[in-house]
């Protein structure tokens, strides 16, 4: 095996230029399968990162709603009534809506999506939010998300150095008091978080009584499953319980449905495959191809087949590892460029670094099971 | 009708081994294609080499030769007579047995056939992959020495497209001898040279053979090289003509 492996290293690395290209074409496979892999799971991350921000133990929801960016609210009274339940310490309810933010500068109106929550209750995960807890009582409040796309100005470096600034929401003049960083999606451009009562403000036909969300905590202890079921008599069939859990599950779920995500990324991915395998093949094809007579030869000698195709198989793996690493940091800094330009955040995981390399290897691995059927065909008793 | 031929040097070399005959061919027939489409290539072919013997095969293109050494060199099945190789029967072996037998054998063809992108030593050294027995240090050793012998002592770490045909035809020898073996057949291993590489070439080969007490078989055409026979077989329209030395 050693042997095989040396010769295949000094067959590929004769001829640098050639090699170079062979590199090159899985360096870009290597490249695409990563990129489009990390930016579909990029932008499937950023799609949940408002579910994943619950920390309330339960959660309630309109059997209408879909997803929460597109929310259908039901009655509040359900909230108090579960409100009653020995198990549960406390409520909150949560109102999301999708607004218009006037750029102060360039006067255009971008959409933005707007949370009113209670910054006290604790129920999501908004870093630094409870500090603002009073302020966001008061009339007309708002707290912007510093991870917000450029669209809306330079608002989180006026507000850093001016500590707050007026703005224009659904047609409303309001107070920016200060920004915390949360995170956009591929839904939403940016995010504004309030409380409940400045939130109705801004949505007047909005009435108190229909919520978008209603956040649960349980007393410790309890037995989430069994009180998730046991609540269910109180709201009916006219909101639906669910956990953590089935909300991250059921937004993940309502994204592969409705935006192709999937579809389009994964098609990257499999052009990226594609374009390695195609690259591979050829240039194995050809090594084995212009090197007949050399590998007949080398059957006459007394090699056997399976030395000359584990020669081709150690060049296929050669060129995996050679293509993977400069693919792999490459794509480092792609990530990096992305999270940059698309204001999302990007991050390379051990799953997918080990899984894009497997794919490398099978894709290197199955065009040298191709270009193996020529080596078969040198007949050593041609070369007389 | 056999035994006449050798000289003193592979006498001594072979006298162990003189009862089995290196080469033992018997009624051999060979074709290509099968049914209307047949054409017949070796007929009777009967044909002995003794351990230590050079027999030279001789005739014109298209008398089977070169088929004729491909079926002893176990690179084609015998499928019609028997054929002895190195105590190998190889009218009944398998794929893998040839393969063995193949082993045995050092091959010098018309090309030299070098792997481009391994440098001399390397092509050399090659052939100790298929004998693990031999250790790396000795390998390296033997490798360098048969080099040496061949006259590349100085072009050890070159590759062979900075050799000249004849060195690289060199290169090829030592290659064929490295792994030691039983049998040598050559295939116009002068057809490629001028002929003064030529000359040297065969001049080398026998030496080499000569002191190992190795059989050649080796077809050519070189009417220079004919006086390092023992002995020249002339073939003609797929049959033997047994011939004078």
């Amino acid at each position: 095996m050693y042997s095989a492996f040396f010769v295949a290293w000094c067959q590929l690395t004769y001829n640098k230029v050639k090699l170079a290209v062979a590199a090159a074409g899985v360096v870009v496979a290597v490249m695409l399968m990563l990129v489009q892999l990390g930016i579909r799971r990029g932008a499937m991350d950023n799609s949940v990162a408002v579910a994943r921000r619950v920390t309330a133990d339960l959660v309630i929801v309109s059997p209408r709603t879909k997803t929460i960016f597109a929310s259908a609210q039901f009655p509040r009274r359900l909230l108090y009534r579960v409100g009653s339940d020995p198990n549960v310490l406390a409520i909150s309810e949560m109102y999301m809506g999708q607004g218009r933010l006037r750029n102060p500068w360039n006067k255009l109106e971008f959409p933005v999506s707007l949370y009113g929550v209670d910054p006290s209750a604790g129920m999501m995960e908004l870093p630094g939010i409870e500090r603002f807890t009073e302020e966001l009582n008061d009339l007309d409040r708002l707290l912007y998300d510093g991870m917000s796309r450029t669209n809306y100005g330079p608002i989180k470096q006026y507000l850093a150095e001016n500590g707050s600034l007026d703005v224009e929401v659904n047609l409303r003049k309001v107070r920016l008091i200060n920004s915390i960083d949360v995170g956009i999606s591929i839904n939403t451009d940016g995010n504004l978080f309030t409380s409940p009562v400045n939130f109705l403000r801004l949505f007047p036909d909005r009435k108190p009584g229909s919520v978008d969300m209603g956040l649960i905590r349980l007393r410790p202890g309890a037995d989430t499953q069994a009180v998730q079921d046991s609540l269910r008599q109180y709201v009916g069939t006219e909101a639906k319980i669910l956990t953590r859990e089935e909300l991250v599950a059921a937004e993940i779920v309502f994204i592969r449905e409705n935006a192709p995500i999937d579809f389009i990324f994964g098609m990257g991915a499999a052009v990226g495959f594609f374009i390695g395998f195609v690259v591979v093949y050829q240039i194995l094809y050809t090594e084995v191809t212009n090197h007949l007579p050399q590998y007949a030869t080398m059957k006459a000698m007394g090699f056997s087949d399976r030395y000359l195709l584990q020669v081709v198989l150690s060049q296929s793996v050669i060129l995996a590892f050679l293509g993977y690493l400069p693919g792999f940091v490459l794509a480092l800094g792609l990530y990096r460029v992305a999270t940059k330009a698309i204001q999302m955040q990007f991050s390379m995981t051990v799953e997918r670094a080990l899984f894009v390399f497997a794919l490398t290897i099978v894709m290197c691995g199955l065009s040298a099971m191709i270009a193996i059927r020529k080596v078969r065909t040198a007949d050593p008793a041609d070369v007389f | 009708m056999v035994d006449e031929a050798h000289n003193s040097t592979a006498q001594t070399a072979i006298s162990t081994a003189k009862a089995t005959p290196a080469i033992s061919a018997r009624h051999v027939n060979f074709a290509f294609g099968e049914g209307d489409l047949q054409k017949q290539i070796l007929f009777d072919i009967n044909l002995e080499v003794a351990t230590g013997e050079i027999v030279l095969l001789t005739g014109p293109s298209g008398s089977g030769k070169t088929t004729l050494l491909t079926l002893i060199g176990a690179l084609r099945k015998v499928r019609d007579g028997e054929l002895d190789v190195l105590g190998h029967h190889l009218h009944d072996a398998s794929l893998e047995e040839l393969v063995e037998v193949r082993r045995e054998i050092g091959f010098i063809f018309q090309q030299h056939n070098l792997l481009p992108f391994l440098t001399a030593r390397q092509n050399v050294q090659l052939m100790f992959h298929l004998h693990p027995e031999v250790s790396p240090d000795d390998a390296s050793r033997l490798t360098a020495e048969l080099l040496t012998s061949v006259g590349l002592g100085h072009r050890l770490d070159y590759y062979p497209a900075r050799l000249s045909g004849g060195q690289k035809q060199r290169v090829a020898i030592a290659r064929a001898l490295a792994a030691n073996p039983k049998l040598i057949l050559a295939d116009e291993p002068t057809a490629a040279l001028d002929s003064q590489s030529g000359r040297d070439v065969v001049n080398l080969l026998q030496e080499l053979a000569r002191g190992r007490g190795c059989p050649i078989l080796m077809v050519t055409h070189d009417p220079r090289i004919l006086d390092v026979a023992d002995r020249i077989i002339n073939m003609e329209d797929g049959r033997v003509h047994p011939g004078e030395k």
